[in-house]
């Protein structure tokens, strides 16, 4: 048989093994070799992820320590909750009530030939209450609230003006964070209400105006299998969701790179990584609660 | 002691620390050094800033003058060496005298640092209000009026937002801001960068109000070196992480070191080096 190599390679005497066991020890090289790259990459990213929780832990005690000192500084509180609340309203208007339709509709095929009519509106209304309704609208909300937060701390720090406060002697967990984190504890499940109330409406109108279901049968499949239990775990979710994308919207932000590039980079990894724990924070309630 | 000092001198001084008194430096910087991943940025850094003198830091873009301010009023702490202010050490780690050492400080920061969210007015009313809550409403913009004609604004300007306002009225509003809680000591980073230099000669006449109208103590970061002749008492000069000079304005002149005089000539290459 022909070597696969040329003849100077043997002759060079790299390797006197058979070529069988040659390529076999290269293999498993190789495997050696991605093995070894893999598990440093892993415990690189493990060693980092810790580091990142406990950085995010140890900041979210110090900002909920300032909780208290809301009374001296109301005003900011209140614009943090018109930016983040009463701002966010029209499009989360315009997100539910489509989201109450497109469930209606996927219910109603879902169901048909096999599940009355009746219980479309209870399939609204469970789904919108305790998943579709604070998810969504975190996620959402993490794309518009937690990067703009991000970017506006990523720029103040790049233009030092984090660094004024501190000089000013104003800390800037008070003055910045803790507005913002509260602002997203308390609008996100407000928020959530009316997200809820018009997914049902837009479930309804898509029930009465394209499926033909009555708005009594409708209004039938909504109050069956309520529980007031569901609304508050929608409310639990919300406030969570509340804290982690406000959390992570300024910790991004205070470690946002330099120039736009910098801050471009923190607000999508604000979005990101407020994305990830919601789905997570979701798991985690749900099994919990349920 | 001659009052052209160099590195090498002070790293040896057998001098106590020093306490409150005439002969005292007000600032005091030990053996300052500071690492920013793979760069040394301040190697061994030792200088004495008495009180009521305005002390300028020359040296090349990027070098560390910056960092030597902001360890100089806490923002940084230093890996080796100690910052020493009135008496009290404040890059220890337990920064008990940070905060109290702080509030008797300024610093004006290169880009000025306005917070843009805020009108003018309320920029300079912030911290006075918060740390002064006696303080009416009145008081208070009487309080902005003032400051804004001691650095020759009007009044007027105080519903202006930053962004309406240019590179210089900027400059002179964030040191209205300093002013407005009346600090012993004001740090200035590159006061005059990017200002043309009609408008840098005013801020630098506004750093010589300051010392001789409040009395105030003052590092004055800089590459100007127009604007480090006119303001400084003594000038000192950073260079590879090391102060390897101070003196007075004159002196800084008549120096033969050959890293100084490449500096102030704005020669590429050094005194004596030939192609």
């Amino acid at each position: 048989m022909k070597p696969p190599y040329p003849p100077s390679d043997y002759a060079a005497g790299a390797d006197s093994l058979p070529f069988g066991l040659r390529v076999g020890k290269e293999f498993v090289e190789s495997v050696g070799r991605l093995v070894s790259a893999i598990g440093g990459f892993l415990l690189l990213q493990s060693l980092r992820l810790i580091t990142r929780t406990g950085e995010v832990t140890s900041l979210l005690l110090r900002i909920l320590g300032r909780l208290p000192w809301v009374i001296r500084n109301p005003g900011l509180f209140i614009q943090q909750v018109v930016r983040v609340g009463v701002s966010s309203l029209p499009l989360i208007a315009v997100i539910s009530v489509f989201i109450g339709a497109v469930t209606a509709i996927q219910a109603n095929y879902q169901f048909r030939g096999l599940i009355p009519d009746t219980y479309l509106g209870t399939a609204v209304c469970k789904f919108v209450i305790i998943e579709s309704g604070p998810v969504i609208t975190a996620l959402v909300l993490a794309g518009r609230v937690g990067s703009a937060i991000a970017a506006e701390i990523g720029t103040m720090k790049e233009k030092e003006e984090l660094d004024a406060m501190v000089v000013l002697d104003l800390d800037p967990l008070r003055y910045l964070a803790m507005p913002r984190i509260l602002a997203g504890l308390v609008t996100f499940p407000l928020l959530v209400i009316v997200s809820d109330f018009l997914a049902v409406v837009g479930g309804f109108l898509v029930a009465t105006q394209i499926l033909n279901i009555t708005s009594a049968t409708y209004a039938y499949g909504l109050r069956f299998l309520f529980d007031t239990y569901d609304v508050w775990v929608g409310f639990l979710k919300a406030f969570v969701f509340g804290g982690i994308v406000a959390t992570m919207g300024y910790y991004h932000g205070l470690k946002a790179g330099s120039g736009a590039k910098g801050v471009g980079q923190a607000s999508m990894k604000s979005v990101v990584a407020s994305s990830v724990l919601i789905l997570i924070a979701d798991f985690l309630i749900v099994y919990v609660v349920y | 002691m001659s009052s052209t000092e160099t590195f090498w001198d002070l790293s040896s001084d057998p001098r106590p620390r020093p306490q409150n008194g005439p002969q005292s430096p007000l600032i005091e910087l030990r053996g300052l050094k500071k690492r920013f991943g793979a760069q040394q940025v301040l190697r061994d850094v030792h200088l004495n800033v008495n009180k009521g003198e305005t002390m300028v830091i020359i040296g090349t873009s990027g070098g560390g003058k910056s960092v030597i301010l902001k360890h100089c009023i806490g923002l940084l702490q230093p890996d080796g060496g100690e910052v020493i202010v009135d008496g009290k050490v404040i890059s220890s780690p337990t920064h008990i005298d940070v905060k109290t050492i702080r509030k008797r400080m300024g610093m004006l920061f290169q880009g000025a640092a306005l917070f843009d969210s805020m009108n003018v007015g309320e920029n300079i009313k912030f911290a006075l209000r918060e740390h002064n809550r006696q303080l009416s409403e009145s008081q208070l913009n009487e309080i902005v009026a003032e400051k804004l004609s001691m650095i020759n604004l009007s009044p007027d300007i105080r519903f202006k937002m930053p962004s309406e306002l240019s590179g210089g009225m900027k400059k002179r509003l964030g040191l209205a801001r300093v002013i407005a809680l009346n600090p012993e000591i004001i740090l200035y980073d590159e006061p005059t960068t990017g200002l043309d230099p009609v408008t840098s000669d005013v801020i630098n006449d506004l750093i010589l109000e300051m010392q001789h109208k409040l009395g105030v103590t003052s590092i004055v970061v800089t590459h100007d070196m127009v604007s480090a002749y006119k303001v400084a008492n003594r000038m000192s000069m950073l260079y590879e992480g090391r102060i390897i000079f101070v003196g007075t304005p004159d002196e800084l002149r008549a120096t033969n070191n050959p890293y100084v005089q490449q500096f102030i000539r704005g020669q590429r290459k050094l005194l004596g080096d030939v192609d």
